[in-house]
């Protein structure tokens, strides 16, 4: 099949980027509602046709560089869909505080297309670029609030430290280069099974490449940017960055590691299980003492970030010794699933949590804690979905982060790592706290005032799709954990 | 004669400089442009290691392809710096890091 029709799914991205910053200046400022309809829209039509166009089909292109499996295609999909319901929770919070709409929807929609091809690169530099392009989106995005100066700190926090470790990141890929000759991570995998000793450069490398990504997925020590990042950016952008940017940076390192660094994980291991273990502690104790709704959520997503990486340490067994086998695979596609279903499971709570601050934002204009008193008369059924989707990051039956957490802590007790689940239970019930805080403000606490908060058409829609999906996966995950299963083994399948 | 290490060499000291730049610098410029140093630093690791390797002509090329990608991406990235960067400094009337203080913690 020709290269570039296996492409067309992110060409026609591309295409509605770029004609949504054009239909902009032909609209009048009064009808500038119709960029959001024309983008969900024509990303509901492209989400249809790559599920048609794509399903079944595995290929290369261009020599590796980008592959097309069921992987790729399951998170292809899923971030189309996140685009779709980032561009509709965005479309109150944009009319009221941001000017420039095309460029707010056409970057958003770019920044779909970089996740996109994150998912389906299969070689460090093509890894490298739609990383960076994700980035650049959110650079812009983040600081795109001009005139809060808060927002203008935060953009500026984010770019000075992305840049630094992007930098890092390249370092630690030049030395993979230099050291092992390819940036595939195909050939990669072949080089490190067949040598026996590993050179300390190529190490240094790894863990270069190791700071990168965790940067960008905030694990500890690399977090310091988040909580200010997350607080000062536009909520929907913060909503952006905690999915967004987070599952398609753990699309990318899933990739690398399953069909690229599976040799090396042994040694590999022991720095994940350290980074998994502080970024679940750190992130869950600091968010103990929070005043700011959304940095709470910031130091909570790191939690989650936490939760992810003990997954990813668990990629192999602790007891394996010598090389890496195939009797393990069952149990690394096991893990494997588990991420991405807590992937999923978090993004879509996170996404919840996120649209009922931006909306209790539009009526309050405060976003501490104290601000949420009384919101449980005010609208009930905001309430509840906020309510559901607490419960859900913390890891309450009925509700999908239960289920995705107990996937996950089960396969990383089935490879051994028995110490770090007994820390990641502590502290999900450290998380408890916290979260039930917010709920105590919510329902308890009584408000000044007794103003209603009326949910518009938009998100009143939303919030019950979100709560939902919350409930459906929570008590029924079979259909999606079919489509994840597929996804994971047209992973493994690449070794 | 010049051999591979005298390029790592000079990589990791270019490096070095910039990580203590970013580090130590208070003006946001100047953290850039530390940054740019260490960006130059992985170009300089990537032309010795594709001029010494033993590999085929593609593989070694893939060096230089690197390069180009980099500095594109670094030029992108440092135009987009000064943007945000230029935004505060109107809100502000600072670029100093140490007045970038408005949330901490």
């Amino acid at each position: 099949m020709n290269n570039l029709t296996l492409l067309l799914p992110e060409i026609f991205v591309v295409i509605l980027g770029f004609s949504i910053l054009t239909i902009d200046f032909f609209i009048p400022k009064n009808k500038k509602w119709i960029l959001p309809c024309f983008a969900i829209l024509s990303l509901t039509g492209i989400l249809i046709f790559t599920l048609v166009f794509l399903s079944g089909k595995t290929d290369e292109l261009y020599g590796g560089i980008l592959r097309i499996d069921g992987y790729s295609l399951f998170f292809k999909s899923a971030f189309l869909i996140l685009g779709g319901i980032l561009i509709v929770s965005s479309v109150e919070y944009v009319n009221k505080n941001l000017s420039n709409q095309g460029e707010y929807y056409s970057i958003l929609i770019f920044t779909v297309l970089a996740m996109m091809l994150m998912s389906s690169s299969g070689e460090l530099l093509m890894a490298y670029i739609s990383l960076e392009a994700l980035s650049f989106g959110l650079y812009v995005l983040v600081a795109f609030d001009r005139y809060n100066i808060k927002s203008n700190e935060a953009g500026t926090k984010y770019i000075i430290l992305g840049a630094l470790s992007s930098a890092i990141l390249l370092f630690g890929i030049s030395q993979i280069y230099g050291l092992l000759g390819t940036t595939q991570f195909n050939e990669m995998a072949d080089i490190l099974g067949n040598t026996s000793s590993i050179n300390p450069g190529l190490l240094i490398g790894f863990l270069f490449l190791i700071a990168g990504l965790g940067f960008k997925v905030a694990a500890v020590p690399f977090h310091m940017w988040a909580p200010d990042v997350y607080e000062g950016a536009p909520t929907p952008i913060t909503a952006h960055l905690a999915v967004g940017s987070k599952a398609a940076t753990f699309a990318l390192i899933l990739r690398f590691f399953i069909s690229g660094l599976m040799p090396l994980m042994i040694d590999l291991q022991i720095i994940l299980i350290i980074m998994a273990a502080l970024t679940m502690t750190l992130g869950n104790l600091m968010a103990l003492v929070q005043s700011n709704i959304k940095r709470l959520l910031a130091y909570s997503s790191i939690g989650h970030a936490g939760y992810l990486l003990l997954g990813l340490s668990a990629l192999v067994s602790i007891n394996q010794s010598g090389n890496f086998n195939l009797a393990f695979i069952s149990n690394t596609n096991f893990v494997v699933s588990g991420i991405i279903l807590h992937t999923i499971a978090y993004g879509i709570s996170n996404l919840a949590a996120f649209l009922c601050i931006s909306i209790i934002y539009k009526k309050t204009g405060h976003e501490n804690i104290e601000d949420l008193a009384g919101i449980g008369k005010k609208s009930p059924f905001l309430s509840m979905v906020f309510a559901a989707s607490v419960f859900s990051l913390a890891g309450l039956p009925i509700f999908a982060g239960f289920i995705s957490k107990f996937y996950l802590f089960t396969g990383a007790s089935m490879q051994g790592l028995i110490w770090l689940v007994a820390i990641a239970i502590f502290t999900s019930l450290i998380s408890l706290y916290y979260y039930l805080r917010i709920l105590k403000y919510i329902y308890i606490e009584k408000s000044k005032d007794s103003q209603q908060i009326n949910l518009s058409v938009i998100s009143f829609g939303l919030l019950s799709v979100l709560f939902i999906a919350m409930i459906f996966i929570g008590i029924y995950p079979a259909p999606l954990m079919d489509a994840i299963h597929h996804a994971t083994d047209a992973l493994s399948m690449l070794n | 004669m010049i051999e591979l290490t005298h390029f790592q060499i000079l990589s990791g000291f270019l490096f070095a400089i910039g990580l203590y730049g970013v580090l130590a610098r208070r003006n946001a410029i100047l953290v850039l442009m530390s940054i740019e140093l260490m960006l130059n630093a992985v170009n300089i690791n990537l032309i010795g290691y594709s001029i010494f390797m033993n590999a085929s002509e593609s593989h070694r090329a893939l060096g230089h392809v690197i390069i180009i990608f980099v500095i594109t991406v670094a030029a992108a990235e440092l135009a987009l710096a000064i943007a945000i960067i230029l935004r505060l400094y109107r809100n502000k009337s600072s670029i100093n890091t140490d007045d970038i203080n408005i949330m901490k913690w």
